[in-house]
């Protein structure tokens, strides 16, 4: 008894540890390592997943797309789960638009099949609701405008969605998202369950940043620069369009000749710097001007174009020759005309060292222009301490320092704005994904480089050089008034000035009495004919066609009629018949008239009758007979002056009177 | 018996509102691919339309089939719309 007693005690006591040791580890699993087995139990039911956040998009200054960021899938397919493989590999290659029998052979002959593409969103939605298609979705970058202003957007890096150059480096911060995270839930197979309650944090897509780009007049200038390099043969160009009251770029083009290929990826419009040859000459004169040192009246001898110069007290010479050869004195408005180097060495000998190099510093040459572009270059200035005796000359002339195409462009804006130097700025605006505008473009001023005064005077010695006898009298327009100055400055390779090769340069102010736009066209070493009043100018004449008879134009037409006498109706609005005052034109519009070379007779001409009829038909009739058209008035066209039926010159101009 | 009545209810509830969770799950998933596949129709015809009324495009192809020429600045004018007047 007393046995049995003991072994149920024992077993008792057995099972009572037992008990106690069920406790124990119940205890230990559940208060000392309960973390680590709920958190063991969560990753085999849950998968956490970083959600990648849309990169903002970058857009002209109207919107148009110029890089977006688009989800793209990669396709993989199971064909044990596809439900009827016939039928499933019409709509995969449909879909994905691949030969149908490649997939059928695909899916006879593989177990698992991956297809890379990368395929759009609209080519894999049919394969959606398809059982075995697997998608797997990630962002990319995708330029809705091509090609178009590539070398400014820049590129990202290759394995992530970082800024590698251009904008989306500069601007990488901006236009990158902030990553979102959520919980995926898994079952026991392993399958996947997306669940809003286990949304951790949403993505925020980066910002929409709008360049101050017009994609219009890139357009115009990306083609005449390919044009250029077609038909001078040249080594590579660059254009840039500014416009001179806010310091916004509105073009910017380059073409580089690299192993026989034209690239466009190069922004050498802010990187490459060059020496800028006449188109410099202005800085200078805006130096002595300023400084009082030349008079309306002073002028300096040329002798034939030619000056042997003394260039060190040891009686060292050089020679200075101009092109455009002339004989007596000239002044300095003269000496801008004819880019006269003779004359512009010899003015320059009014200014000392450092007085002509404050005055190419005031205009920001030596200096980075600050724009928003990574890499840009700041030229060169040497001190002046570092000039010797013929440099005085030779800066007057435009060699001896670099500009960059920009910091040229942002110069000569700063001569149409009446002396203020302004940043010049690729970003317009910055918008947030709700829609909310988070940055807005300021003008920024630099500094006052010239005053007012002399701002005007520079700009009557531009619209001389396309005058007759000036270096650029071609490339004037015929109705709105142009002004710049030439330039064609030989090539420096490092080892000195190879004879033959030439930069030829020409810098714009448009329209000349009230500046809209400011373009500056660079053709390196074009073959042939190689001045930059015949190559450059030519050009920018051209452009500025294109861009006036454009459907939409970051030109202001109002602005341009009532600059431009002559070339529109508001040059000549009769006077109020009533003692109310006139309606102000509210909106103007353009009509653009397809006249061929063929039905333009030279000579004279009579002048057709278009009383009765519309304006539009009268201005379209004249301009078929080669006629400059004015009008006065809206409505019914009453008469002309001349008359209809005299005889008139073509070009000249004839009113039309309407009612 | 009450508390047993409270549980199934309790549990019908959460099973209810899990299930809505899932199916409105499925509809934003649904809703989120269209968006894509509709923005990359968006870009795609963007694309196609920049290209087809691009000036090396439309403007070779308005020279060479319908004879046209960029117009200097002297054969285009400007005209004013006067204010429309109530």
């Amino acid at each position: 008894m007393a046995r049995a007693t003991a072994r149920i005690t024992l077993i008792e006591v057995v099972l009572g540890l037992g008990l106690v040791a069920v406790v124990l580890r119940a205890g230990q699993l559940q208060l000392v390592e309960g973390g680590r087995w709920r958190a063991e139990a969560q990753r085999a039911r849950q998968e956490r997943r970083v959600l990648e956040a849309r990169r903002g998009g970058i857009f002209d200054r109207n919107g148009v797309q110029l890089a977006v960021t688009q989800e793209y899938f990669h396709v993989g397919i199971a064909p044990n789960e596809l439900r009827e493989p016939g039928a499933d590999a019409r709509v995969i290659a449909r879909a994905l638009g691949m030969p149908l029998r490649t997939v059928q052979h695909d899916l006879a002959t593989r177990k698992w099949i991956p297809y890379r593409g990368p395929f759009s969103g609209l080519q894999v939605q049919p394969l959606r609701e398809l059982r075995g298609v697997h998608l797997d979705g990630e962002f990319a970058r995708h330029s809705p405008a091509g090609n178009l202003a590539r070398a400014v957007i820049g590129t990202l890096m290759p394995d992530s969605a970082r800024g590698a150059s251009g904008i989306e480096m500069a601007l990488d911060s901006i236009l990158t998202g902030t990553p979102g995270e959520a919980v995926l839930l898994k079952d026991r197979a392993g399958r996947r369950y997306d669940s809003p309650a286990r949304l951790q944090r949403e993505p925020v897509p980066g910002n929409d940043v709008y360049l101050t780009l017009d994609a219009e007049l890139q357009e115009i200038a990306e083609r005449a620069l390919d044009e250029a390099m077609s038909r001078f043969e040249a080594d590579g160009g660059d254009i840039v369009i500014l416009d001179p009251h806010t310091g916004e770029l509105l073009a910017l083009a380059s073409r580089k000749l690299v192993e026989g290929k034209v690239v466009a990826n190069r922004a050498s419009f802010f990187t490459d710097p060059f020496e800028p040859g006449s188109t410099a000459k202005l800085f200078t004169a805006g130096g002595l001007l300023a400084r009082r040192r030349v008079t309306p009246g002073d002028a300096v001898p040329v002798d034939n174009g030619q000056l042997v110069m003394q260039v060190s007290s040891r009686g060292d010479t050089r020679t200075i020759r101009d092109a455009h050869k002339t004989n007596g004195n000239i002044s300095l408005a003269e000496a801008i005309k004819i880019s006269s180097n003779v004359a512009m060495a010899l003015f320059s000998q009014r200014l000392s060292a450092p007085e002509q190099f404050e005055a190419l510093r005031d205009f920001g040459f030596g200096s980075p222009t600050g724009v928003e572009f990574p890499s840009e270059a700041r030229g060169a200035l040497r001190m002046p301490d570092r000039w010797d005796g013929y440099s005085k000359a030779s800066i007057a002339m435009g060699y001896e320092f670099q500009v960059t195409p920009v910091q040229l462009a942002a110069a000569y804006a700063a001569i149409a704005n009446d002396g203020i130097l302004l940043t010049p700025t690729l970003v317009r605006e910055i918008r947030a994904v709700n829609g909310q505008v988070a940055y807005a473009h300021q003008p920024e001023p630099v500094r006052r480089a010239v005053s007012p005064e002399v701002a005007k005077i520079l700009r009557g010695y531009l619209r001389s050089v396309l005058e007759e006898g000036g270096t650029a009298e071609g490339a004037q327009l015929a109705n709105y008034s142009l002004a710049g100055k030439t330039g064609t400055a030989q090539k420096n390779e490092g080892k000195g000035y190879v004879a033959g090769r030439y930069t030829a340069s020409f810098a714009a102010i448009f329209p000349a009495d009230d500046p809209q736009l400011v373009v500056v066209v660079k053709i390196d070493d074009p073959k042939g004919t190689y001045y930059g009043g015949q190559t450059a100018a030519p050009l920018t004449r051209s452009m500025l066609e294109e861009a006036l008879a454009a459907r939409q134009s970051a030109i202001d037409r109002m602005r341009l009629v009532e600059a431009a006498p002559g070339a529109g109706i508001a040059a000549g609005a009769p006077a109020p018949e009533s003692d109310a005052p006139p309606e102000p034109p509210e909106q103007r519009a353009v009509v653009v008239l397809p006249v061929g070379d063929s039905e333009v007779k030279r000579g004279r001409t009579l002048v057709p009758r278009v009383a009765g009829g519309s304006l539009r038909r009268a201005a379209n009739a004249l301009h078929r007979r080669g006629f400059r058209v004015a009008v006065h008035g809206s409505g019914t066209v009453m008469r002309t002056t001349p008359s209809e039926g005299d005889s008139a010159s073509v070009g000249s101009l004839v009113t039309v009177w309407a009612e | 018996m009450l508390w047993l009545v409270v549980f199934l209810g309790v549990a019908v509830a959460i099973q209810a509102r899990q299930s809505a969770a899932i199916a409105t799950a499925r509809r934003v998933a649904t809703l989120r691919e269209q968006r894509t596949a509709l923005e990359a129709e968006r870009s795609a015809l963007e694309r196609q339309i920049h290209v087809a009324t691009s000036r090396r495009v439309l403007g070779d192809r308005a020279e060479r089939d319908l004879g046209l020429m960029q117009p200097q600045d002297s054969q285009f004018t400007l005209f004013p719309i006067d204010r429309v007047r109530p």
